[in-house]
């Protein structure tokens, strides 16, 4: 049956929602208005059907529609009526105007048909209660039309011939509009009721209401966004609540036709309507995704599907939507697919482990498929992956113990069996029980959902294979992406989002790795360390911006740590020494940046490589505890005290090396080869270390910081220790690179002062004047740091700032010159005095003078 | 006493190019420090022995005549009859410094060694990585100390599954060999 046949069940209503609901709301203009490719349906739509429908209409009222084509055709030009009025059937003279502008007529021909049709589309829909999920998808088909054709209606301003109410007078009907539209909000909240009434309906009984799934999936179909988003989630609610704990499968055909009792009929027309809904629900999620309005309600509904029932038929689905969102760009989508495939990783209880391996194949895929261009946190979830190691053993333990048991109770058994021989009878009847009970345990392990270990053991492996297949894959793109020769500087700036958790899932799982694969990883994570392939090493570390491989510093200390972890997992073969790692972290402490690079890496690097190593060679531990010193000079706290931890522990392991502690320079024979300390050598063996003096350690004694100064110190004590003599300080050698790191960073320094020793005296002191030494709460500090300040206040401040700032410095000009106008005033009165005593003098001196002009005169 | 000349060169520079790798820039560029003006180190050919000795060292030599000079510097090997050059146990000290490949024998091993067996598995405590099979590898103790050196005789990769009695490094020079060969060297 076409499209075309189908007949579509004119303006009859379902009679559960009320006409109203149709209104078109101020929201669905705008949203048509914004996207205008949804109105692509009006123009598949079958137009003479629309036309029948309305003209039916126009049949039974006539004076209302001879009304509104009155006013419809007041627009519209003479001519077109002329020329239209050609063609009028005379069947019913009243033309119909489409979207278009385009007039056409009904025939007579198509009303004949329209009944019968109708009559063969009832017994179909009743048909489609029973048949299977093709006819369904006809189903919302049909019910899409229904609505694509109320739309149209509407936008044909035609709400007053509203089908139900044809034959009401005029006035009330334009009451009803006018009230229509004044209760869009009102329908929607009815809407709301009715789904709120279906949902509890549902729970209370789900047996006897398990139809009504598909009222509510007919809710889904709403027009309204808003609509849909509540029937989805409480479509998801139900859902959560109904499904059951197991699979549905499906029945054969034996089974169908097999006479079954009532209730078992009614227990599988249940089971039957729950799926076939859930699997409708399904799909509209899976479409409704690649819509961006719904996207993030569909993905949340699927992801919540996921965590409840992932044991349930179309797991795949669910999954396969999950997995396409889980590096989605949307933050809050991703997050929620992620904790979704988490939680599966997690309880593998719920769905057998199938899940599991089938989860991390389709990311394996998606990462082949992305060629590793994907946000980190979609290979972040393989860290919640747990694999049981010992799987299968525990249970041979189980059987061995009860084998011996058994062994034991026979034996005990055996005696007083010797004793009563006769008692055959006792024996075919214990026979018999433990016959019985074996077949119970047989149908119970068909029975039960658990898969026996061979078959979780198969799972594992194929979970494990994948999940390192997926982490190979993005080494190897990693490392070809990252050859130096093709220098592409955009590409490299952030060109391996998925290498960290890589490397973390690495390091987590480094105790599954093949001992086969060893020797490719190692190589890799050589190459992606920084270390130059090739012989010519020192030629080519030498500068620098080759041998940096487009990784930062913090990536590659973690692949060296990798490396590490890898390596000790798997000791029980053979200890390796990694010398080239070595090297690069020798070289990559010089690269280190406090606020560029992860400081707990490199203290978790030190850990692993140098505070956890149980042997070192002499020169490259002497020349690893002089950079780790200049290190702890150059940088805060945290990394000094790290580094310093680790120094300390190599001092400690290596009694020779302690001759560096010694205040001459020089080591003497030991110091081999290389006489003079060379600082920037990239070869800890060639750097001639030991020729040296830890000098940076007196300076270290007077770090600001006690804690520091206190660690330094006590590594100084060690040069005074016998070389045999290991014992310093067991408190302080316990304390490793990453303690020290946390310990030491800006956190816990804040809160420190409280725990510093106050002698007794300045504690009465302290005491008595009160809180002048408060100590800042290292919260409240966080807190004042992550305030964010208005701009405005921020002027205000500085504005107040500066304001004290010009009048200290204006007050500072006026005492200036205040002090000059004073001096010169002074020196003005000194002047004047002067001056009077100088002519005082002068008169005097004149009066001499003439006196004595007077007297030589005279004589 | 003389210089080498390049074929005796190449043998010499491939030989310990086998134990030191790329570090054998730094064994012919080491800076010398004794002497009025010390320039740097060199080798000389002297009665089939090859030695390893500074420039101003040479220049004191020339004035000995050559019967009457015994040896000067480090004597790192010598050239065989058949023309070939064969590191000494007196290059322990040299290959050490630079080596590239270490093995490093447990305590019980340790005298099995010096009497001039080779290294078997069993006797293997620790091995560098990557060393390959064919490379000059040199032998010490746990504490560090250099017992003789050798060439490996398989992979650090194929150790981990050779078994137990496996030879891992085949023996060339050992210090036992002062006492054995004692009046050879």
């Amino acid at each position: 049956m076409g499209k075309r046949k189908n007949v579509i069940l004119p303006p009859a209503l379902p009679p559960e929602t009320p006409d109203e609901e149709f209104q078109i709301s101020d929201e669905d203009m705008e949203f048509f208005s914004e996207n205008p490719k949804f109105t692509n349906f009006l123009t598949r739509i079958d137009k003479k059907q629309i036309d029948r429908h309305v003209t039916r209409v126009a049949n039974k009222s006539e004076d209302e529609v001879e009304r509104l084509y009155e006013r419809k055709n007041r627009n519209a030009a003479p001519l077109d009526s002329l020329e239209n009025d050609l063609h009028v059937d005379p069947v019913d003279a009243l033309p119909i105007k489409t979207l278009d502008g385009k007039l056409q007529y009904r025939t007579n021909k198509k009303v004949s048909t329209r009944e019968g049709k109708a009559d063969t589309e009832s017994a179909e829909e009743d048909d489609d209660s029973k048949s299977g999920t093709i006819r369904l998808t006809k189903a919302e088909r049909r019910v899409k039309l229904k609505k694509e054709r109320k739309e149209t209606k509407k936008l044909n301003k035609d709400e007053d011939i509203a089908p139900d109410s044809p034959k009401e007078k005029i006035q009330s009907e334009v009451l009803k509009e006018v009230e229509e539209e004044i209760s869009a909000e009102e329908s929607f909240g009815m809407k709301k009721i009715k789904l709120a009434e279906i949902g509890t309906a549902l729970l209370e009984d789900p047996e006897a209401n398990i139809r009504s799934l598909r009222d509510l999936l007919q809710i889904c179909e709403d027009r309204d966004p808003e609509v849909i988003k509540l029937g989805l989630m409480s479509m998801l609610a139900v859902f959560k609540d109904i499904i059951p704990s197991y699979r549905i499968r499906e029945l054969t055909e034996k089974e169908l036709a097999m006479q079954v009792s009532e209730a078992v009929r009614k227990t599988r027309y249940y089971e039957y309507t729950l799926l076939r809904s859930y699997k409708a629900y399904l799909q509209k999620l899976v479409a409704l995704q690649k819509k961006p309005v719904f996207k993030q309600v569909a993905v949340r509904c699927m992801c919540t599907l996921l965590e409840v029932a992932p044991h349930f038929n179309f797991c795949e689905t669910v999954l396969a939507g999950t997995i396409r969102n889980i590096s989605s760009s949307d933050d809050v989508i991703r997050k929620l697919c992620c904790e979704a495939i988490k939680s599966l990783f997690k309880n593998e209880g719920k769905h057998g482990g199938e899940g599991t391996v089938r989860a991390v194949r389709l990311i394996a895929q998606l990462v082949k498929s992305r060629d590793c261009h994907l946000h980190p946190d979609s290979i972040y979830v393989f860290l919640s992956l747990r694999f049981d190691e010992d799987l299968g053993k525990p249970e041979n333990k189980t059987e061995e113990k009860n084998k011996f048991k058994k062994n034991k109770k026979g034996n005990k058994q055996e005696d007083p069996m010797k004793q009563l021989l006769p008692s055959e009878r006792k024996k075919s009847r214990q026979e018999l029980i433990a016959k019985a009970r074996e077949e119970v345990y047989a149908d119970y392990r068909a029975v039960s959902f658990a898969p026996d270990s061979k078959e979780r053991q198969r799972m594992q492996s194929d979970t494990l294979s994948a999940v390192f297949e997926t982490y190979f894959r993005i080494l190897k793109h990693a490392v070809d992406s990252s050859d130096p020769r093709s220098d592409t500087e955009m590409s490299r700036s952030h060109a391996h989002p998925l290498l960290a958790p890589c490397l973390d899932g690495l390091g987590k799982f480094s105790h599954l790795i093949d001992l086969d694969f060893m020797a490719d990883l190692m190589s890799c994570l050589k190459q992606l360390s920084g270390f130059s392939s090739g012989t010519y090493l020192q030629t080519k570390t030498s500068d620098s911006s080759r041998s940096n491989n487009g990784l930062t510093v913090s990536e590659r200390l973690q692949c060296c740590i990798v490396a590490f972890k890898i390596m000790k997992s798997n000791l029980d073969a053979l200890n390796v020494d990694l010398q080239d790692f070595f090297v690069q972290l020798y070289n990559l402490l010089l690269e280190y940046r406090p606020h560029r690079d992860k400081g707990e890496v490199l203290a978790e690097a030190l850990k692993t490589m140098l505070w956890d190593g149980r042997q070192h060679d002499m020169q490259r531990a002497a020349a690893f505890i002089k950079r780790l010193a200049t290190f702890s000079l150059s940088f805060g706290t945290a990394e000094a005290m790290s580094a310093l931890a680790t120094l300390k522990q190599l001092l400690h392991k290596n009694t020779k090396c302690r001759s560096l502690l010694e205040n001459d320079a020089g080591g003497g024979s030991i110091s081999g080869f290389i006489v003079k300390y060379q600082p920037e050598v990239t070869d800890p063996y060639l750097s001639g270390a030991l020729a040296s003096v830890l000098w940076e350690l007196s300076l270290l004694s007077k770090h600001y910081d006690p804690g520091v100064s206190q660690m330094v110190s006590n590594i100084l004590s060690m040069a005074n220790l016998k070389p045999t003599q290991n014992t310093v300080n067991p408190s302080l050698v316990a304390l490793n690179p990453i303690q020290a790191f946390w310990e030491s960073t800006i956190d816990k320094e804040l809160s420190k002062p409280m725990n510093t020793k106050v002698p007794p005296s300045l504690k009465r002191k302290r005491k008595r004047e009160g809180r002048e030494y408060f100590v800042l709460d290292p919260e409240k500090m966080r807190n004042v740091e992550n305030e964010v300040i208005g701009e405005e206040e921020v002027n205000v401040r500085f504005e107040e700032h500066f304001k004290v700032l010009r009048d200290i410095s204006e007050n500072e000009r006026l005492k200036g010159e205040l002090n000059r106008t004073l001096a010169s005033i002074n020196f003005f009165d000194e002047f004047k005095r002067e001056r009077e005593k100088e002519k005082s003098v002068g008169l005097k001196s004149g009066k001499k003078k003439a006196k004595v002009l007077v007297k030589c005169s005279s004589s | 006493m003389r210089p080498l000349d390049e074929k005796e060169t190449t043998l010499v520079f491939e030989k310990l190019f086998k134990f030191v790798g790329p570090n054998l820039k730094h064994i012919i560029d080491r800076p010398a420090v004794e002497g009025p003006d010390p320039s740097g180190y060199c080798f000389r050919l002297h009665k089939n022995r090859v030695y390893y000795a500074s420039e101003s060292l040479v220049r004191r030599a020339t004035s000995i005549s050559r019967p009457k000079l015994v040896s000067l510097g480090l004597p790192i090997g010598k050239i065989t009859k058949s023309g070939q050059f064969r590191l000494t146990i007196h290059s322990l000290d040299l290959l050490t410094a630079h080596a590239r490949n270490k093995i490093w024998l447990k305590p019980a091993a340790e005298m099995t060694f010096l009497y001039g067996n080779s290294v078997t598995k069993s006797m293997l405590a620790r091995i560098t990585e990557n060393t390959k099979a064919g490379d000059g590898v040199v032998v010490l103790s746990m504490s560090d100390l250099p017992l003789g050196f050798g060439v490996a005789a398989r992979s650090t990769q194929d150790c981990r599954k050779a078994d137990t009695n496996a030879v891992v490094v085949h023996h060339q020079a050992d210090n036992g060999e002062y006492l054995r060969n004692e009046e050879e060297l």
